[in-house]
């Protein structure tokens, strides 16, 4: 016999944490209302047969948003057979107010009272066994955190399920109002079983709709019911829901008053701290702008560029110091200072070539007389070539001083990188390989090149995880809905829109889902369409591609695309509430602010090790897969019309297979200043998962991109429709095909208008510009302003 | 009629009524703002907009608009 | 042949070590599809992870 029990309760009371203590799964766990918005299912640990389910926090079985519809339908059509109610134990009233609906159900249910050492903590007292008589059904305690009395609560649960000749209702309504609701039953619902009779009476009494229409009363017993509701109504000055809300909420507050005793009831608590600080009226926009700054600034442009750095050129690079680095220096400056700065010859080439006005002449003399070696070599990379076509044979010197230099693999401890590893392997003494060549190509500069692009990329994302983590879990994300709704209220979305869009900033995909929080239709829609513009975990490499390769690692270009991100949202906003499709009712803003905790450094981890191993995950299979597709694609192409097989395409005047993809699509990206084969193939290919992106140019290189077009290319590729995935999600949400449609064409269109602006303006303004790419870009200008200054559009009737 | 969006912040009032229909007004009802409950106004947001307040021990974050719906004494 | 094979040894035994990979990866690939861990993410350890992975089990239980 399979044994089910349902996981019930508010928002954010800890029923994430007790499921995966009972089940012994790891599913996130968050510190904001509505973390959970679908039902989860999970094997009770060391029970055969016992089958958990979390449901979505709710605060009521009256239910309006999509997560509260999930967790009713669940209770009423497919009866669990016990229910493991979560009460938070710091917030007693509102919690009890869910489990007097729940025992109306006809399910047994126990009462897990969560949260005890923080009410120990605070010296309050709940007398439990007066709790349990009043309500109608076991009350436990437990601490889902620590880990006390979990498993006792489960067995009692168990127990509940088991023996069902405990389950009572109780009366927590005045006698006027049990009056009618007996007629009701009498009249509707006598031929259902004694346990749904209560609860539908109440909700007929209530005129819930959807149970009206489920029984299919006769017109005879509506209005017979209608006119014991309506005498209650007389006698009491309220409509028959309030009555019902009220009485329970009576019932409540007594028994509170009772069994609770609440040491300090006025005192501030430190959430109460906290947040006089974070919400107050002037720092709290400030405060708001720092955390999301430092979050990127941190994970982009300082920690997250070490780390990345050690991983692109130690990793997959040459190789890198464990010991010894120090050493290795002092050695290499010494040998520089004796063998090149010293070097009379090279000194005189540079002076006359400086003299004949070689471009970099002067810097490269400049970095020689400084002494500074890592300069010299920067400068050495971009200008050595150039110098020596001019004529001053510069190369000839340097590089015999550079050949014998002391290597850094002969100091300390050197670990060797993935690719020179592989050389090590697979080259001979004379440097051949002695594998087939095309195969030795295929590793290193198929798969080694491509996968290691991507991998690199691992310690940012590690870092912005676990940023994020730690906002999720500490309870500043729904403060941050709080600050910001005002704003985003503006221009139609809801304040509880942030809070999708900054968990898009970890994965598109569950951003797209934790729109479900949100209770309007219209403002949901909305925080679909406009969540991915946020820049991705999986977008981050991007980013991080462009700033490195285009813009020398400048600091800004990480904080600048995510502000075009939010600039893409709140503009998107604003036009889209114009049309007539977004043109609804303002939707509620009714939301808890939950008490702030301090997140273990365990969950913290754990969370973040979770979804930077997918990401790794996703990196050994389609992505590894996909750069052999590309090399493949790269290494066949037609010569002389002729189609042949080369490991080195580039070499012959050919035209490989990835070029005639790229030029076939080129066109279109032309007017965005990328129509090049590489860019036009990332594009394509960042839609099976954006990291495709960089691995494409892991594989192939820029060539024909400056700045600008690099720019233009990371806008398109951060707002254009995003990888499948996510499309999927899009789908799941809108439920409907017509929306999914129009979310992409809308986000692709949109991109596509930004992207050319950024160009083509670009150029504009560095004095080259394109006349008929300037009227363009000019009229979609115009288009914008129109839209965000138009007036809204009305409903008939207003 | 006066409603909480007249209330002043820092101050404590007492619900009268709850106004308005639909689910707003139930969910509203569901937090816990029903008729006689004691409501602390603990701050506005920075913008001016949702408001901050202390219900059966609890912080509710709730907007002006929706303020009004909310009769007091 | 014999020649061929001492002249290749290399070229083969990598060659084979690269397909036996590449035939792991698509199987496994195949695998998560069928049991429904399709959400190529790094969403496996959020919150919202049961609307992708287990969708299967769902669809089976209906």
């Amino acid at each position: 016999m399979n044994i089910k029990i349902a996981l019930a309760g508010n928002p954010n009371s800890g029923k994430t944490t007790l499921f995966n203590a009972l089940t012994g799964s790891n599913q996130f766990v968050g510190n904001w209302p509505g973390v959970t918005v679908e039902k989860k299912e999970g094997g009770f640990k060391n029970h055969d047969g016992v089958t958990i389910v979390d449901l979505p926090g709710i605060y009521s079985l009256s239910p309006y948003t999509l997560e509260e519809v999930v967790a009713r339908n669940y209770l009423i059509n497919e009866k669990p057979d016990a229910i493991l109610n979560i009460v938070d134990g710091t917030n007693l009233e509102r919690n009890l107010y869910l489990t007097t609906q729940l025992t109306e159900l006809g399910i047994p249910t126990v009462v897990a009272v969560n949260m005890m050492d923080i009410v120990r903590k605070n010296g309050d007292i709940i007398n439990l066994k007066e709790l349990s008589n009043a309500i109608g059904c076991p009350f436990v305690e437990v601490s889902a955190l620590k880990g006390d009395g979990i498993l006792e609560a489960a067995e009692a649960a168990l127990q509940a399920a088991k023996d069902k000749s405990s389950l009572k209702t109780y009366n927590f309504f005045s006698g006027i109002v049990e009056h009618a609701l007996a007629h009701i039953e009498e009249a509707t619902v006598h031929g259902l079983t004694q346990e749904q009779q209560r609860w539908y009476s109440i909700k007929l009494f209530e005129r819930d709709a959807r149970v009206l229409e489920e029984l299919k009363l006769s017109d005879e017993q509506k209005a017979h019911i209608e006119e014991d509701i309506k005498s209650v109504e007389a006698a009491l000055d309220d409509d028959s829901e309030s009555i019902i809300t009220n009485e329970r909420y009576n019932y409540i507050e007594q028994l509170a008053n009772r069994c609770c005793v609440k040491k300090n009831k006025d005192k501030p608590t430190i959430s109460d701290k906290i947040d006089s600080i974070v919400t107050n009226r002037i720092l709290a926009l400030p405060i708001f702008a720092a955390v999301i700054f430092l979050v990127y600034y941190l994970s982009v442009s300082t920690v997250g560029t070490w780390a990345t750095d050690w991983a692109n050129d130690g990793l997959f690079g040459d190789g890198f110091h464990i010991a010894g680095k120090g050493e290795y220096e002092t050695a290499l400056e010494t040998y520089m200072e004796e063998n090149l700065f010293n070097n009379q010859q090279l000194g005189d080439i540079l002076a006359n070539a400086e003299k004949d006005g070689i471009v970099g002449a002067e810097v490269l003399g400049e970095s020689f007389h400084s002494g500074d070696y890592g300069e010299f070599s920067e400068n050495y990379d971009s200008y050595g070539a150039n110098l020596d076509e001019q004529g001053y044979a510069v190369s000839k010197i340097v590089s015999p001083i550079l050949d014998s230099a002391p290597q850094p693999s002969d100091y300390g401890k050197w670990i060797l990188g993935v690719p020179a590893l592989l050389d090590k392997l697979l080259l001979d003494s004379q440097g051949e390989p002695v594998i087939a060549p095309w195969m030795y190509s295929l590793i290193q500069d198929g798969i080694v090149a491509g996968v290691g692009a991507v991998l690199g990329f691992v310690p940012q994302m590690l870092m912005l995880f676990l940023f994020l983590s730690f906002l999720e879990s500490c309870g500043y994300m729904s403060r941050i809905a709080f600050v910001m709704d005002r704003i985003f209220h503006k221009f139609g979305l809801s304040g509880k829109s942030f809070i999708p869009i900054l968990v898009g900033t970890g994965c598109g995909v569950p951003g797209i889902m934790a729109s479900r929080t949100i209770e309007n239709e219209c403002d949901r829609r909305m925080t679909v369409i406009t969540t991915t513009f946020i820049p991705c975990g999986a977008k981050l490499p991007i980013i991080g591609l462009v700033a490195g390769a285009l813009f020398g690692g400048a600091w800004w270009v990480a904080p600048s695309a995510y502000f075009l991100g939010i600039a893409a949202i709140v503009i998107s906003g604003i036009m889209l509430k114009k049309t007539k499709a977004f043109s609804g009712e303002n939707s509620p803003f009714v939301m808890e602010l939950p008490a702030y905790h301090m997140p273990t450094l365990n969950s913290l981890v754990h969370a973040t090790w979770e979804r930077g191993w997918s990401f790794i995950k996703k990196a050994g299979t389609i992505i590894l897969l996909s750069t052999i597709v590309i090399w493949f694609a790269n290494s066949v192409g037609t010569v002389d019309g002729k189609w042949i097989f080369s490991a080195d395409m580039d070499s012959l005047s050919g035209e490989s297979l990835v070029q005639k993809i790229g030029n076939a699509f080129a066109w279109l990206f032309a007017p965005l200043g990328f129509g090049t084969t590489t860019a036009t193939v990332a594009t394509l290919m960042g839609l099976v998962a954006k990291e495709e992106v960089v691995a494409v140019f892991g594989i192939l290189d820029f060539g024909g991109m400056n700045a600008l077009a690099g720019y233009s290319f990371m806008a398109f590729n951060l707002l254009c429709a995003p990888c499948f995935a996510a499309m999927g999600a899009i789908r799941r949400e809108m439920n409907s095909a017509r929306w999914t449609a129009f979310a992409i064409t809308y986000q692709c269109v949109f991109a596509y208008s930004v992207s050319l602006m950024i160009y083509q303006f670009g150029n504009f303004f560095a004095g080259n510009a394109n006349i008929v790419g300037i009227i363009a870009a000019f009229l979609v200008l115009i288009f914008f302003v129109f839209m965000l200054f138009k007036k809204p559009y009305m409903k008939k009737g207003k | 009629m006066k409603t909480m969006a007249q209330a002043k912040i820092g101050s404590s009032v007492k619900v009268v009524r709850v106004h308005g229909e639909g689910a707003l007004r139930r969910r509203i009802m569901d937090m816990g703002i029903t008729k006689g409950v004691e409501i602390f106004i603990r701050k506005v947001a920075p913008l001016g907009d949702p408001v901050e307040c202390k219900v059966r021990g609890y912080e509710l974050s709730l907007r002006k608009a929706d303020l009004d719906m909310i009769e007091i004494e | 042949m014999f020649k061929w094979l001492l002249l290749n040894w290399q070229s083969i035994l990598v060659g084979s070590i690269l397909l036996l990979g590449l035939v792991v990866i698509i199987k496994r690939m195949i695998k998560d599809k069928k049991s429904g861990k399709s959400c190529s993410c790094g969403c496996e350890g959020c919150a919202l992870s049961s609307q992708c992975h287990g969708k299967d089990k769902k669809d089976s239980e209906k």
